[in-house]
């Protein structure tokens, strides 16, 4: 239970009502006063003080001073009236309570409305902040982008004046050089003279620019007679035979892809090496039955015969016999989707991928041919995204072939109609 | 990084011209406004361009079409007068071309097999001394190098030995032309082997393999006493080899520069200040570099034989100009800071290196 604070003394006048309330020992802080319109709290556990207000005030600008145990307020009166008393008589509980909570909403509501404003002003600030910085930079920018037009108009102007004078020093030098070398050459004059009619008259109607270099041509061919005799002889023929830094792949040197490169010819070295075979259960094959890659070309010819349990039964062996190559698996799933043998496709079409690790330019063709084998074989089951999955693998291995991209665009039109039609 | 330092050249795009056609290589005609760009157009065939520089634009004056796709041209081996430019095209003929009258070669031979990559020319245009050269590089291995004055046979065969596997030759270019005997021509190839050769002795003088395809080299000036020499590569990295001391085994000294993160696809060296030059990228980018030497470019080792010390690289600017790898650079001889380029975006620009002389 509160104790409740019942000695306070007030005076009015016609605008305000001074309240002065004692405390008895207690400490007040501003957040232990409520007040709104017409209700005013006081509440500093255990004390309590609450009033219903005669008439409602301007709670804004009212004003509460703490100090010597006391509590001042100065309430300013909405409308200027004398009041009977401080707080209204006869106040049942019900309507206390409806006036205590009324009050409280009341509080809320005005504190929403104040941070709103408040956010309000802060952004209006924030745009203002940032207009201000946009227009500073705004201003640097345009201040560079002037002298750098300036600079271009400055080089510009010396560029055409360089041209100007150069190209009438050219015509001035072409016609002196001219006069010079008649003078000069009067003998050899007469020899050349034909020459010369032949190529000056068809340059009578030429422009002004063919002109130019056309009297350059005619001046040539004294020059370059003279000019031929201080030059030396042809080099002898010879030749020189040169090495180059051995180097397995086509494709240039990058040094970034050298480790990924070796890596790769690491592998194909071992998995070349590898013979795991049982060899009891083998010994009654033929010396070339016991080579994988004998047995792959067995495979493949079967396969371009039609015979695809032929071709599968070869590779099944050199699997057995080496079951490092990745091409083994790659052909074998070519024959499995032929033979509609679907998951063993997959299987097989996953297991090359394996062993074509790492992804190097050499191994791309192979790379794409099992992507491509492995989404036909999706597609046939109607896995249809794990199929377009690969196709788009196979297609960001080689983006210009054109059949990949068509076999895409179909599966994916068929994965958007089954989600329509479901 | 564009702005920042008043005192840095700054790398201003001057002019730009769409194409409609894929430009490989573009080249300045020396002692002019004018620029050649060579390429293939869509249906297989090859094309010249030649444009004039005209205030903000280009003004095409000639457009030459030839039945192969044109890789690569260069004006090294002709005299000033004459002017004539040779191209490598896609099917291995190297041809020599008067512009004023293009319909007939004025020297042709089918000198590769397969395209040629790289062209050079030296002794031409004033500049060196001896015999004019071309030397080209080629996808069958072979670095041929041809006298204009004789016909169908090279005059240096740098091929591989008898039943070796061939490498794609990707560049080659000439150097030490200082007089009228002395001559090599360093090759470049996509299993990162760079090859100078020795005209003089016809030997191999020296060999080393930087790892990456070499995509460009060149010499910083090709009539004087090797001095430097810059091998760009595949991922970013550039080499800068000092060529003025060798050693008996560890061959030249070098510095590596690992720069943009794609291919540099061209490098070349301002012909007025053999110090700095400028890669291209595949990212689109140019970036201007200054070399410096060491306080000494050649210390003795353990031994007591000369090696050389390389100095050190440091980059001056950077620009990104288009999206698209920029193949093909020319800096022009006659107007410092001048240079056009050709990317693989169908576009060929000019542009203007400001504050050069302040380096």
């Amino acid at each position: 239970m509160p104790v409740w604070l019942r000695e306070h003394s007030w005076r009015q006048t016609l605008t305000a009502v001074h309240l002065s309330l004692p405390l008895r020992g207690a400490r007040a802080t501003p957040a232990s006063i409520f007040c709104s319109e017409q209700y005013l709290k006081v509440s500093i556990p255990p004390f309590l003080f609450e009033a219903v207000l005669y008439a409602p005030i301007d709670d804004t600008n009212s004003t509460a001073k703490i100090g010597n145990g006391n509590i001042f307020f100065t309430l300013y009166k909405k409308e200027p009236a004398m009041w009977d008393s401080l707080t209204l008589k006869n106040v049942d509980k019900e309507k206390l309570q409806y006036l205590r909570e009324n009050a409280i909403l009341k509080a809320q509501e005005k504190a929403k409305e104040e941070m709103e404003a408040k956010k309000i002003t802060k952004q209006e600030h924030k745009k203002y902040a940032l207009e201000a910085t946009m227009k500073l930079e705004e201003a640097e920018r345009k201040r560079i982008e002037d002298l750098k037009e300036k600079e271009r108009q400055k080089v510009t102007e010396e560029l055409e004046l360089w041209k100007n004078q150069h190209t009438d020093g050219d015509k001035y030098k072409s016609i002196q050089k001219k006069r010079e070398l008649h003078q000069e050459i009067e003998p050899l004059k007469e020899r050349k003279n034909e020459k010369l009619n032949k190529i000056q008259i068809p340059n009578e109607g030429t422009s002004k620019t063919r002109l130019k270099s056309t009297k350059g041509c005619s001046c040539s061919i004294f020059s370059q007679n003279l000019k031929e005799e201080q030059l030396p002889a042809p080099r002898a023929a010879a030749t020189i035979k040169v090495n180059f830094t051995p180097r397995v792949f086509p494709t240039a040197l990058r040094e970034s892809r050298v480790a990924e490169e070796e890596e790769w010819l690491h592998k194909q070295a071992e998995a070349r090496r590898i013979i795991n075979s049982d060899l009891s259960e083998l010994e009654d094959l033929k010396e070339e039955e016991k080579n994988p890659d004998w047995l792959k070309d067995k495979g493949n010819k079967m396969f371009a015969m039609g015979d695809y349990l032929g071709a599968v039964n070869a590779y099944n062996l050199a699997v057995r016999l080496n079951n490092k190559l990745p091409l083994l698996y790659l052909n074998r799933a070519a024959c499995h989707l032929k033979l509609r043998n679907l998951h063993k496709a997959i299987e097989d079409s996953s297991k090359a991928l394996e062993l074509l690790t790492p992804p190097v330019p050499d191994n791309e063709n192979a790379r794409v041919k099992a992507h491509v084998r492995r989404g036909t074989a999706f597609c046939q089951l109607e896995l249809y995204t794990e199929g377009l999955q690969d196709y788009e693998a196979a297609l960001k291995i080689d983006p210009r072939n054109k059949n990949i991209e068509k076999d895409a665009e179909k599966i994916r039109h068929l994965i958007q109609g089954t989600m329509q039609s479901s | 990084a564009a702005a920042g330092g008043a005192e840095r050249p700054q790398v201003v795009s001057h002019v730009q011209q769409a194409l409609s056609y894929t430009v490989f290589d573009c080249k300045w005609v020396p002692r002019s406004a004018r620029l050649l760009c060579l390429g293939s157009a869509a249906r297989g065939t090859g094309l010249v361009q030649l444009y004039e520089l005209h205030g903000a634009r280009l003004e095409l004056l000639r457009e030459i079409e030839k039945p192969k796709p044109i890789k690569c041209g260069t004006f090294g081996a002709t005299s000033l007068q004459q002017r004539y430019l040779a191209t490598g095209d896609f099917d291995g003929n190297l041809n020599i071309w008067n512009l004023e009258a293009p319909e007939i070669p004025v020297y042709s031979v089918k000198g590769h097999k397969e395209i040629i990559n790289s062209i050079d020319g030296v002794g031409g245009l004033g500049i060196g001394e001896g015999a004019p050269e071309i030397v080209t590089g080629s996808r069958d291995g072979t670095v041929k190098v041809w006298d204009p004055r004789q016909n169908d046979t090279p005059v240096a065969n740098m091929e591989p030995v008898q039943g070796e596997s061939k490498r794609d030759c990707w560049t080659v270019a000439f150097g030490n032309a200082y007089n009228q005997e002395e001559r090599v021509v360093c090759a470049g190839y996509d299993n990162g082997d760079i090859k100078l050769f020795d005209l003089k002795n016809m030997s191999l003088r020296w060999e080393t393999n930087i790892k990456n395809g070499v995509c460009s080299v060149e010499f910083d000036r090709k009539d004087i006493n090797m001095n430097k020499l810059v091998a760009t590569s595949l991922e970013g990295k550039f080499h800068v080899f000092d060529m003025r001391t060798q050693h008996p085994t560890k061959g030249f000294a070098s510095v590596s520069e690992k720069a943009q993160k794609s291919t540099i696809w061209q490098v070349r060296h301002l012909p007025q200040n053999r110090d700095i030059f400028m890669t291209s990228g595949g990212s689109g980018s140019l970036h201007l570099w200054k070399y410096e030497y060491p306080a000494q470019r050649s210390k003795k080792d353990s031994e007591g034989s000369e090696m050389g010390v390389a100095g050190s690289v440091s980059l001056l600017q950077n620009v990104t100009l288009s999206t698209q790898p920029i193949s093909s650079l020319d800096w022009s001889p006659d107007k410092k800071g001048l240079c056009v380029c050709g990317a693989f975006d169908q576009t060929v620009r000019v542009l203007i290196v400001t504050k050069l002389n302040k380096i």
